[in-house]
């Protein structure tokens, strides 16, 4: 059985290092020598340790011996009690906890390798980060309306410590916008729950569910779904609402957006997921694919030639987590279980590809190549970093081997199984628009003479968190089975939901 | 042998580790490795000869696990068509690798460019010879990738703007035949060709003939028929000579290959005798027609010598085009096969020839040239196997294929009128074709010497030109291998 205990351990355990780790990086700070080491083994011992708690979820998951479906934990006064906090752990969730933890782990090396142990407050960046990744995972976790609520308002704060980690005005500005757009969302999500809640006396995912499908009158429904669906879409930038994420993706330091891209950005979608999809579904209880559909097709259009005319390259790979977001609804809208499948593989090869962009982006950033023209030339300079971005860009483009291949080919399949091949064919088309503008920079780095020829020297280190996303990427390509095996579950699972 | 076709893969996407090392140490090694794991695979594929001739519809098949829950698994396959074909991309990879050693030994990043070539042969010989639909595609996109960096970083002129034109033509195609796949899959649950052609046949015309189309168009690009064959003279000119030589020979037939097999052998049974159906043909051979005349009437004027032999591949595609257009006759497909094999040597020789040229005298316009036959008699004797071969001429390897191509046409008149007057127009075609190379000859070798210090290149690039003549003359005078291998395999 999984008790409270198992659920609560990763979420606690995270907060916990996170509150642990700013005295001992201080401490380790007072050393003379080995320091970067020494952080080293803390942030493994952080991780080897969440791992374990997370892994000790997932065994007990697959290894019950006829799990039921969906397990309810209340948190406070039993499962009839009126405001309980629950938690619910099916396969989807066991698998979002692993990802985070594992995509976690890479992007924190990077940013301890990036950042460096110089720099001031950056024990507090790390405390941050490590707090986010156990509010993502909790938010994974969540059980009913209101936990889910909370866990990812503590994720979106979070997020605005990071973006605000660097202090330059641009920064201020863009957290600033993220912060005014979040708070808004947050107010429409607060009170399209509060319609949910008048309608059906619990926020509890399933029974949500099971009130909502009999529910006779729906016009209050219909408000609340706006409300609802409208703030989530601003915290996962669906297009209308998407202005924030370029600035705020573009402002602040690498590894934050390599983080935010591949932790935060991901939870968005899946927030986005488990509320339409497992509490409005089946669509017969409001007829919302339609608009979502438009969404996301307007979505993958604006991020593209968004992308197509953006001469800033760090700019450019924030327009490209914005297509990912059409190429994710599209598989939400199909609603079908290969656009599960499609959905959970993207998200973290979707995570993965743009949190490897943006690292690789960082080291030439750092170099000082930020535009299109800077980017003359630089493959032969620092053949390395542009062989990682090399493959960050045939991925995101979709081009076989890669894992972005299968991730896009489930999308785009699912959008036709479920009868909209329009959508399908929109997506395609916007792919090759991607496959133009990301080889118009791989031709700048290669083609165009560079204006000095020597050899930039490329920081080791960095490379390393790099290539281990850079591999996974080829892995995931060439052998996906690794992770459709593991998602194979939840749509049997989906099509046995009460 | 139960993992024959598996090594066959699998033996070169293992070497690639090796290829990089030991070209960091000596470019020679690197090449010799790519050479040493071609007649390994050629030698692997022999020994599927018997089970091909005598086996259960002449095909031998092994499939592995691989993606099961979108219906891929890792299915391969030979049959005769397969074999020839990969055979013959096989002996083209080898003789580029041997050319490149001294073609290529004075530029820079060796090690990385015999990487991408072993990476292009996995490909290269993969599209041949897998069954399953996604495999198959996978194969398809890594045929492009690695040539995109070959054309760029190591071909002349403005090489990067032709690979950026190169990669975005055939990826847009690519994408229409993932399109098609992805039909085939919705309508079937099946990615598997064999399976998918039988599950076709039940469902409604209407859509398998749209998916028909997406298919064949985006092979088209592939194939450089011509209204999208604008990359073709670009990316062939300007890419290095084993890369033309490959891009010419094998990368082009794979799309003729794929429409053979994915259009017409898996998709078009499913509306074979619908209006439709005969209307597909027919726009086949138009096209077929167009493309024959168009490639051959540019090359006839153009001066730059690697794009007459450029635009010398759209016209044979025409003639391949024209040949498939005749399905499902059986003479007109294996005359196409083999005209496809043929073609293969035959322009990769034409294209090492060319670069050879083109090395030892670093000129590029056939006006500038002149009497070189006396001075490169090796050179001379490799360009006139291969330039006469790409004219028809008896004796050499196009004659035989182009022949049994006409007698099929000539066969399918008797029950399609349409076919008169195309085959008289296809007849034209090869007069040009016969002019086209004579001019190339004449410009090149014949004439007044204009270069006096002209000799012939290092060995390593004699050598791979003699082995493809040789190559080119066998075939011209006993095709009898192949062609009994590719009428062995049954497309209906």
């Amino acid at each position: 059985m999984i008790t409270l205990l198992d659920v609560s351990l990763p979420i606690t355990a995270f907060v916990l290092f996170s509150l642990l780790t700013i005295p001992t990086i201080k401490v380790i700070r007072r050393r003379k020598s080995r320091k970067t080491a020494l952080e080293l083994c803390w942030f493994l011992a952080v991780f080897i340790v969440s791992s374990i708690t997370v892994a000790n979820i997932a065994l007990k998951y697959y290894t019950e011996p006829s799990p039921k479906p969906f397990l309810n934990i209340s948190l406070i006064g039993g499962s009839s009690a009126i405001f309980s906090s629950m938690f619910l752990v099916d396969a989807v969730s066991v698998y979002m906890a692993i990802i985070f933890t594992g995509v976690g782990a890479v992007t924190t090396l990077y940013s301890l390798f990036s950042i460096g142990s110089t720099e001031e407050l950056s024990e507090r960046y790390y405390a941050v980060m490590l707090m986010i990744i156990g509010c993502v995972i909790g938010t994974a976790l969540a059980g009913d309306l209101l936990t889910l609520f909370i866990f990812w308002e503590a994720t979106a704060a979070g997020s605005s410590f990071l973006m605000l980690y660097q202090k330059t005005v641009k920064s201020l500005h863009a957290t600033l916008k993220y912060l005014v757009m979040i708070i808004m969302a947050s107010a429409f999500i607060i009170y399209g729950l509060s319609v949910i809640y008048a309608l059906t006396g619990t926020l509890n995912f399933w029974e949500v569910k099971h009130a909502l499908a009999v529910l006779a009158d729906k016009h209050l429904l219909e408000i609340a779904f706006v409300f609802i669906a409208a703030g989530y879409s601003i915290e996962a930038a669906v297009v209308p609402f998407h202005m924030w994420l370029p600035d705020a993706y573009t402002a602040v330091p690498a590894p934050s957006s390599a983080f935010l891209s591949a932790l935060v950005d991901q939870a968005s979608y899946y927030v986005l997921l488990r509320v339409l999809i497992y509490i409005l579904t089946p669509p017969t209880v409001l007829p919302w694919t339609f608009m979502s559909a438009v969404l996301s097709a307007l979505t993958m259009i604006v991020g593209n030639l968004l992308a197509l005319t953006e001469k800033n390259i760090k700019r450019l790979i924030a327009y490209i987590c914005i297509a990912d977001v059409g190429y994710n609804l599209v598989a939400i809208t199909s609603v079908t279980p290969l656009g599960r499948m499609g959905n959970l593989f993207f998200f973290l090869v979707g995570g993965i590809t743009t949190a490897l962009a943006f690292m690789v982006v960082g080291i030439f950033n750092s170099m000082g190549f930020k535009s299109l023209e800077d980017f003359s030339g630089v493959g032969r300079r620092m053949p390395l970093t542009s062989l990682a971005f090399i493959m960050a860009a045939f991925s995101f483009t979709g081009v076989p081997a890669f894992a972005g291949f299968i991730a896009k080919y489930l999308v785009f399949t699912s959008a036709v199984e479920a009868n909209m091949s329009w959508l399908a064919v929109i997506g395609v088309l916007t792919s090759i628009i991607q496959a133009a503008y990301l080889l118009r920079l791989i031709n700048y780095m290669y083609a165009k003479k560079p204006k000095e020829e020597s050899k930039v020297k490329e920081p080791r280190k960095l490379l390393i968190p790099i290539f281990i996303l850079a591999i996974a990427i080829v892995i995931l390509g060439v052998y996906p089975n690794i992770i459709l095996s593991l998602i194979e579950p939840v749509i049997q699972q989906f099509q046995t939901i009460p | 042998m139960g993992y024959t076709l598996l090594l066959v893969m699998v033996l070169p996407a293992m070497v690639v580790p090796f290829v990089y090392f030991v070209g960091k140490k000596s470019f020679k090694g690197a090449a010799f490795l790519i050479v040493l794991v071609c007649l390994a695979d050629i030698a692997l594929l022999l020994t599927t000869v018997p089970a091909i001739l005598n086996g259960v519809d002449h095909r031998y098949v092994e499939s592995y696990y691989w993606i099961p829950v979108l219906h891929a698994s890792f299915t391969l396959f030979v049959d005769g068509i397969s074999f020839s074909m990969a055979i013959i991309t096989l002996i083209l990879i080898l003789a580029a690798a041997l050319f490149s050693i001294d073609y290529m030994h004075e530029r820079k990043g060796l090690a990385e460019y015999y990487t991408l070539l072993t990476l292009l042969s996995i490909g290269l010989v993969g599209v041949f010879i897998t069954s399953n639909l996604m495999l198959f595609y996978f194969c398809w996109e890594l045929m492009l990738l690695p040539s995109y960096f070959i054309i760029g970083e190591w071909g002349y002129r403005e090489a990067y703007r032709a690979a950026f034109k190169f990669f975005i033509f055939t990826h847009a195609g690519a994408i229409f035949v993932l399109l098609g796949i992805g039909a085939i899959f919705m309508v079937t649950g099946d990615l598997d060709m064999f399976r998918a052609k039988t599950a076709l046949m039940a469902a409604n015309p209407e859509f398998v003939k749209w998916v028909l189309l997406s298919l064949t168009v985006g092979f088209a690009v592939k194939m450089a028929v011509v209204p999208v064959h604008m990359w073709l003279p670009d990316a062939h000119s300007e890419a290095p000579a084993p890369m033309s030589a490959l891009l010419s020979g094998v990368i082009i037939s794979a799309g003729a290959y794929a429409v053979l097999r994915v259009s017409m052998g898996t998709v078009f049974p499913a509306i074979m005798g619908t209006d439709f159906g005969g209307m597909f043909l027919h726009g086949l051979t138009v096209f077929g027609i167009i493309t024959a005349f168009f490639g051959a009437l540019i090359a006839l004027v153009e001066t730059d010598i690697k794009r007459i032999i450029a635009y010398s591949s759209i016209a044979h595609m025409g003639y391949v085009l024209f040949g498939l257009s005749l399905f499902p006759f059986q003479e007109p497909v294996t005359g196409t096969v083999l005209h496809l094999v043929n073609h293969a040597v035959s322009k990769g020789l034409f294209f090492l020839s060319a670069g050879a040229v083109m090395k030892q005298l670093e000129i590029r316009d056939i006006r500038e040239m002149g009497g070189l036959a006396g001075k490169m008699p090796i050179t001379a004797t490799a360009s006139t196997a291969a330039a006469l071969s790409i004219a028809g001429a008896p004796a050499f390897a196009c004659f035989m294929s182009e022949f049994i191509i006409f007698v099929g046409a000539f066969q399918t008149i008797n029950s399609d009128g349409f076919y008169l007057v195309p085959t008289a127009f296809m007849l034209v075609a090869t007069v040009l074709s016969l002019a086209y190379a004579l001019r190339f000859l004449s410009h090149v070798f014949l004439g007044e010497t204009k270069h006096e210090s002209a000799i012939d290149p290092p060995r390593y690039m004699k050598l791979a030109m003699i082995i493809l003549a040789v190559f080119t003359v066998i075939l011209g005078v006993w095709p009898t291998f192949f062609i009994q291998l590719i009428s062995s395999a049954s497309l209906l």
